[in-house]
């Protein structure tokens, strides 16, 4: 305890204050625009962190991570584009209440999930160190390829009134994965035969040509309406009452996260669309989520803030980067002189608790700058579409050219959003598609991964007891709503016959 | 082994030359108008063409294809952070071109033929890309300039593994064909052949290699017990051999730091698989200017910030004895994994 008290007063000495503050303005920024995204926040300041002494460095780095993950929620409440990929989720019902003229209230919570979060992460982070990094280490083959399925299959609970167009959405969206290098044999798949498709087609872009220029094009062609007609946009926040009755979805969010969060290449964005749809499974009114609920704004952000502090677990206990972000920090850390690894709590504990303390503290500030920011927000949102969108769109288009310096991407984007646009129109759901990009290289890799691993034997994905827990996980989410519909539609012929 | 870069002394001769060169000159002959027109266009001719005269003229660019705050990223930084004092002063920025396993970066740098003001970080990756045909350029498209590092290959394995040496490794891949899994980053990557290079010489057992999107993830896999060893590089399990959880096989070249780990060499295996990484600049930098950044480019890494850096991350100095030595040391890269990459069956023909 007097460590963390140590750390504790580490991280408020003056320097590092100041540099947890510089680096919660510049990760909300950095999360809010479309395009940016906490790797590139981190990217931004590596130099900086150059010319600073190890604590402030790391200090700054890691409310960076923090704020952006909650900034990616403000652009997904505001105008339905999620200012980064985990917030993707956010979008469902944070941009969907916005549009009942309650952009400040959907802010209010996503802001406090995401504190909530970002504190649960970081308790989990200081107690569950050691056994969270074992656990992490167990996930091979057979158990990424559980845990890709089971994300697949919430697809049934994403497809929208008709589910043949949810499937097909998702199978395009496992089409566009397919396009790039081949990992496991280096060989080009779909390249057109030009190399600047070998990166494959990015999920950044994706988004962003699916939710800011379809979104754009549909505006365009009279789809959009002025945000909340009649009623208006209110900046009122949620009551405090509100907040704190969102406890168990935001202990659930967290946790999911938490779990998630620690498993090298899975990631925030993966989680918190696992915590929205089981946020959504548990639910009472769930035929409600996509249209507002406050739950499913909590689960995802709670969710991907908490992330923040499991993505830490391997990086620190093991030296290994569980996400670009970390990889960025990685690389930061390397500069510096800090190995982190097996041995770091030992030799470094004094850096380690500053680095746990400034996790809380990083939190704190982010609730400040988040809040101070909300009336800028929901103003932003009261925008004219006419306006709102093409400056939405240029904006967009600037931060996935800074996201790698390639205008290539950018096409990339403008592609999409024309693809998304048709898709929109012939009332093809777009979040499945996405889902397939983001979990068909995990499933695919890992597949084959596996098979070559058992010399071609299936019998590798029963002998892996996670794997299976996760295979059946997927079966019963996947088939749930058939089930349930099958359920409730008896019962109501019961009914009837008596 | 670590052998610290000697900064030439020497001032630019080429530099003060190309000056010379570039005097107006007399035209007593002619009329006084024509004099001026002649010195005109002689200053004017001078600004152009002789641009190195007065190198550097403006900022400095690096131009990064790597993943942010991946090893050749972080090589960019730690240059554009000792070098500006090296190079008149002028500042030095990192530019991320990402995009086409490098292509991106790489054309950009085309773009800019002839330019001594953009500078890349180029690595073994880069060649066996070329060699595979997955980067549409060859070594000739670029001015080699300064071999930086070396980063040291090795196969480690976790602590409660079987093998001590890579005798043991092979033995078992030979007892037992296809059993054997070692993993590491990507297919037919600059990894890849390394490893495949060790196998060549251990008689090519069948053992199954398990392509992971990074080195770190590979190092993961068997510390998991999912694969049964690692190729990767020193300073990604440095932490894990000090801690004890993993144990190294062997090391392609000795590594100061672990001094009772036998290299491949010593072990039988007559070959030294390195991954290295350096700076090229675009194609078209006459031989003095190119002399003249090498020049600079030694002075910045003995600066003691990029010491500590190259000291922290566990890399290897290894400058090459001139510019053309780097050159024909890509060229060969090239061939040589082009060559292994055919006979693999990577490559038709």
């Amino acid at each position: 305890m007097t460590a963390f008290l140590d750390g504790l007063l580490t991280a408020l000495q003056p320097g590092n204050l100041a540099a947890l503050l510089a680096g919660s303005l510049l990760g909300v920024f950095a999360g809010a625009m479309p395009g940016l995204s906490s790797t590139v926040g981190l990217a931004l300041v590596l130099p900086v962190t150059f010319a600073l002494d190890p604590t402030p460095a790391l200090l700054m780095m890691v409310s960076i991570y923090m704020a952006a993950e909650y900034g990616g929620s403000i652009t997904a409440i505001a105008i339905g584009v999620p200012g980064s990929s985990p917030a993707l989720a956010t979008t469902f019902d944070g941009y969907a209440m916005t549009r009942r003229g309650e952009a400040g209230r959907a802010l209010g919570i996503s802001l406090f999930s995401s504190m909530s979060g970002g504190l649960l992460g970081t308790i989990l982070l200081v107690l569950a160190l050691g056994p969270l990094s074992r656990a992490a280490i167990a996930f091979g083959p057979a158990e990424y390829f559980g845990l890709g399925v089971f994300g697949l299959s919430i697809v049934a609970n994403l497809v929208g009134r008709d589910p043949l167009k949810g499937i097909i959405s998702a199978l395009l969206g496992l089409v566009f994965f397919l396009v790039g290098l081949d990992v496991l044999t280096g060989a080009p798949r779909l390249t057109l035969g030009t190399n600047m498709l070998m990166d494959g087609l990015g999920l950044v872009p994706m988004l962003i040509g699916f939710f800011a220029i379809a979104e754009a094009l549909k505006a365009a062609a009279g789809g959009r309406k002025a945000t909340a007609p009649g009623a208006g946009i209110t900046g009122a926040l949620p009551k405090a009452r509100e907040l704190f009755g969102l406890w168990r979805t935001i202990l659930r969010g967290s946790a999911i996260g938490g779990v998630i969060g620690a498993i090298p290449g899975a990631g925030a964005t993966i989680a918190s669309i696992v915590a929205w749809n089981e946020e959504r499974r548990v639910s009472k009114d769930r035929e409600r989520f996509g249209t507002g609920v406050p739950a499913g704004i909590a689960a995802p952000e709670a969710a991907n803030n908490s992330c923040v502090g499991a993505a830490m677990i391997p990086l620190l206990a093991l030296g290994i980067p569980g996400s670009a972000s970390a990889a960025v920090l990685l690389g930061g850390l390397t500069v510096q002189g800090v190995a982190p690894g097996p041995l770091l709590m030992a030799e470094r504990a004094e850096l380690v608790y500053a680095l746990y303390a400034g996790f809380l503290v990083a939190v704190l500030l982010m609730l400040a700058v988040g809040r101070l920011g909300i009336p800028l927000w929901t103003r932003v949102v009261r925008l004219r579409p006419s306006i709102l969108m093409p400056l939405v769109v240029a904006i967009s288009l600037v931060g996935v050219f800074a996201l790698r310096g390639n205008a290539a991407d950018a096409w990339v984007a403008l592609f999409f959003g024309v693809v998304g646009f048709a898709m929109l129109r012939a009332g093809y759901p777009l979040a499945p598609a996405v889902l397939g990009l983001i979990l068909g290289p995990m499933i695919e890799t890992n597949y084959r991964r596996a098979l070559t691993l058992s010399s071609g034997s299936h019998t590798i994905f029963l002998e892996s007891p996670i794997g299976l827990v996760l295979l059946a996980l997927a079966v019963v989410s996947f088939a749930a709503p058939a089930i349930r519909n099958r359920l409730v539609s008896g019962k109501r012929q019961a009914k009837e016959q008596e | 082994m670590k052998h610290r870069p000697t900064t030439a002394s020497s001032p630019r001769p080429e530099a003060a030359a190309l000056s010379r060169n570039c005097e107006p000159r007399s035209a007593s002959s002619l009329p006084r108008l024509l004099a001026v027109a002649f010195v005109l266009l002689g200053s004017a001719a001078c600004s152009s063409r002789g641009e190195d005269a007065a190198f550097p003229s403006r900022p400095i660019e690096i131009v990064s294809w790597a993943t942010p705050g991946g090893p050749s990223d972080l090589l960019s930084r730690a240059l554009a952070d000792a070098a500006p004092p090296h190079f008149g002063g002028q500042r030095v920025t990192v530019m991320t071109r990402q995009g086409g396993a490098g292509a991106a970066g790489m054309q950009y740098m085309q773009g800019r033929a002839g330019d001594p003001h953009v500078l890349g970080v180029f690595t073994a990756s880069g060649t066996v890309n070329m060699a595979t045909g997955r980067i549409p350029f060859a070594p000739e498209d670029f001015t080699p300039i300064l071999r930086i590092q070396i980063d040291p290959f090795l196969v480690a394995v976790r602590d409660d593994s079987p093998f001590r040496t890579l005798g043991d490794l092979f033995e078992a891949a030979h007892a037992r064909p296809g059993e054997v899994s070692v993993s590491g980053f990507g297919a037919a990557s600059a990894h890849f052949l390394g490893f495949a290079r060790l196998r060549a010489a251990a008689e090519d057992p069948d053992i199954r290699w398990i392509a992971y999107e990074g080195s770190a993830d590979a190092v993961v896999a068997a510390l998991g017990g999912h694969t049964d060893a690692a190729h990767t590089n020193y300073n990604v399990v440095r932490e894990h051999l000090r801690a004890g959880t993993m144990r190294v096989l062997g090391t392609a070249m000795p590594v100061e730091a672990l001094p009772d780990t036998p290299s491949y060499a010593d072990q039988g295996y007559d070959l030294q698989p390195v991954h290295w990484r350096g700076v090229v600049g675009p194609p078209g930098l006459d031989p003095g200017t190119r002399s003249d950044i090498r020049t600079r480019l030694m002075a910045a890494i003995d600066d003691p910030g990029f010491q500590e850096y190259m000291e922290r991350a566990a890399l290897e100095f290894a400058t090459m004895e001139d510019a053309d030595a780097f050159g024909a040391w890509m060229a060969e890269e090239v061939t040589t994994s082009r060559d292994l990459l055919r006979r693999l069956g990577f490559l038709d023909g």
